[in-house]
């Protein structure tokens, strides 16, 4: 597995722990919000516990109410290139 | 029912029901008015190896072809069938709610013990794994309110919501609950009950239960008022109403399916049947005397039936205590015999039946009962024909909750 998290990626897990569907393409669109979706914070949190899991890090707090994908993905993966970096 | 604000009665206008013999109020009626009992083994993956052999399972419902992926992952067996059961009240009423108004509709329903298959997936996690395994919708999906919340928010339904939390008659009581929220102002409240106990976990916590049925054959598992009464068998699903304030649903030219006349409520103790006569009888007092009618008036009754000899004794004394020489005659059905209790579900289910047997002019038989060892006139064999006009139905929980509910004919359809 690659060390950062990439649309395709946030869309299965977003299926997988919130039961969403949404298409990379989707997801990477400018402005896409999380809200526009039906992805609530409680979805979110499952998404970064899953990845807590199988990285077996902390992903930076509060990554689970970040308002897009975007910044979701902004903040995931500074935590995973800090893991990466350390 | 009795309202503060003058002339605002509440009205059935439409009937969702997901049950053991059928989704949908059609298949439904078609199964309870032959009389057909779907008793059966319970087939559900982990319960092989448990004491509890027979109940009334839901197998006619596809979660994965109407409940949207997002709730599959997010909430549980028991609000799959809820909010299928509301999709089927608002669209049999054919009620569209108004985005202008989002306060006009509240949601009601009753629990009796949440989410336990969810909850048991993921306890299983925290100590299989560790906590931090455990899904984040472990913290609402197992919840009482579950239900009451997911129907809320998707059908955009802002107005007074609730759930009662008050035993199997929470049922009925969650009925009375919504008709004082239409008294009060709500033009229309989606109310009822959908359980979901067949699950390892759950039917453990119900092993706990004196009254519960252990028999192995699906036939003579649940037998009440018969001298072979044996406690009762469970059952899952239940049914959902779309009730209406009368004024608001004649407005927009809705069918009134039936009148809300009256309610009454009593507590006498967990698993104290002899003395839930009086405490069943005082609530049917109460309940003819909010709709103001005599005892002479109940065309039927649809029995609480628990099946367990002194509860039942109980149950036909409190009939006579209440309804004096009226209740020689009235004929008692209990058609919970062929699908199971389901808990909080099965006072709604047999509201349900109540409404469609007055439309229909049909007393649905009692299942599998033939010998009846009580002075009751309960319905056997076959369903009859009779003019329907009052109806009244009876609840009591394990805990201890009587309920007695009398609902009116409305116009037929």
């Amino acid at each position: 597995m690659s060390n950062t998290l990439s649309y395709p990626e946030l869309a299965d897990l977003i299926q997988a722990r919130a039961g969403v569907s949404i298409t990379p393409a989707d997801l990477e669109q400018p402005g896409a919000h999380f809200d526009d979706f039906g992805v609530d914070s409680l979805g979110l949190l499952g998404v970064v516990g899953e990845l807590e899991n199988r990285h077996g890090l902390k992903v930076t707090t509060g990554a689970e109410s970040a308002k897009t994908p975007a910044e979701f993905l902004q903040l995931v993966n500074s935590s995973l290139s800090a893991k990466a970096g350390a | 029912m009795t309202s503060r604000q003058q002339g605002r009665r509440a009205v059935v206008t439409g009937l969702g029901v997901v049950a053991p013999n059928g989704v949908g109020a059609d298949a439904f009626w078609k199964a309870t008015r032959q009389g057909v009992s779907v008793l059966d083994r319970i087939s559900r993956e982990g319960c092989g190896g448990l004491p509890l052999k027979v109940a009334g399972e839901v197998r006619d419902f596809d979660p994965q072809a109407v409940i949207d992926s997002r709730y599959l992952v997010q909430t549980d067996r028991f609000t799959h069938y809820a909010m299928a059961a509301a999709d089927l009240a608002v669209a049999d009423a054919r009620f569209t709610p108004d985005p202008e108004q989002p306060y006009a509709v509240g949601v009601v329903t009753a629990a009796g013990s949440g989410g336990g298959e969810f909850g048991q997936r993921e306890l299983q996690q925290l100590w299989g794994q560790g906590p931090r395994f455990v899904g984040p919708y472990q913290s609402i999906a197992w919840f009482y309110a579950a239900s009451t919340g997911q129907i809320s928010i998707r059908g955009g339904y802002k107005g007074p919501c609730a759930v009662v939390a008050s035993d199997e008659a929470g049922g009925l009581d969650a009925l009375a609950h919504a008709a004082r929220s239409i008294g009060r102002g709500t033009d229309a409240v989606v109310v009822g009950a959908a359980e979901a106990p067949l699950a390892p976990y759950s039917m453990v916590c119900q092993l706990g239960y004196p009254e519960l049925s252990l028999a192995e054959r699906p036939e003579a598992a649940y037998l009440p008022f018969t001298a072979q009464a044996c406690g009762f068998s469970p059952a899952e699903g239940g049914a959902m109403l779309l009730l209406e304030d009368e004024q608001a649903a004649r407005r927009r030219g809705a069918t009134v399916r039936a009148h809300l006349a009256g309610h009454g409520a009593t507590f006498t103790g967990a698993s104290r049947w002899e003395e839930s006569r009086d405490g069943l009888a005082a609530a049917v007092r109460a309940a003819l005397d909010q709709a103001r009618i005599a005892p002479e008036e109940i065309d039927v009754v649809f029995a609480d039936a628990l099946g367990v000899p002194a509860a039942d004794r109980a149950e036909a004394l409190a009939l006579a205590d209440a309804l004096g020489p009226a209740a020689e005659r009235v004929p008692v059905t209990a058609p919970k015999t062929g699908t199971g209790r389901a808990y909080c579900g099965a006072p709604m289910l047999d509201v349900a039946a109540a409404v469609l047997a007055m439309e229909d002019g049909v007393l649905p038989p009692t299942p599998n009962v033939t010998e009846v060892c009580h002075d009751l006139a309960l319905v056997t064999g076959r369903a009859r024909p009779a003019e329907l006009r009052t109806a009244l139905v009876l609840s009591r929980g394990l805990m201890g909750s009587n309920s007695a509910l009398v609902l009116r004919r409305g116009e037929r359809p």
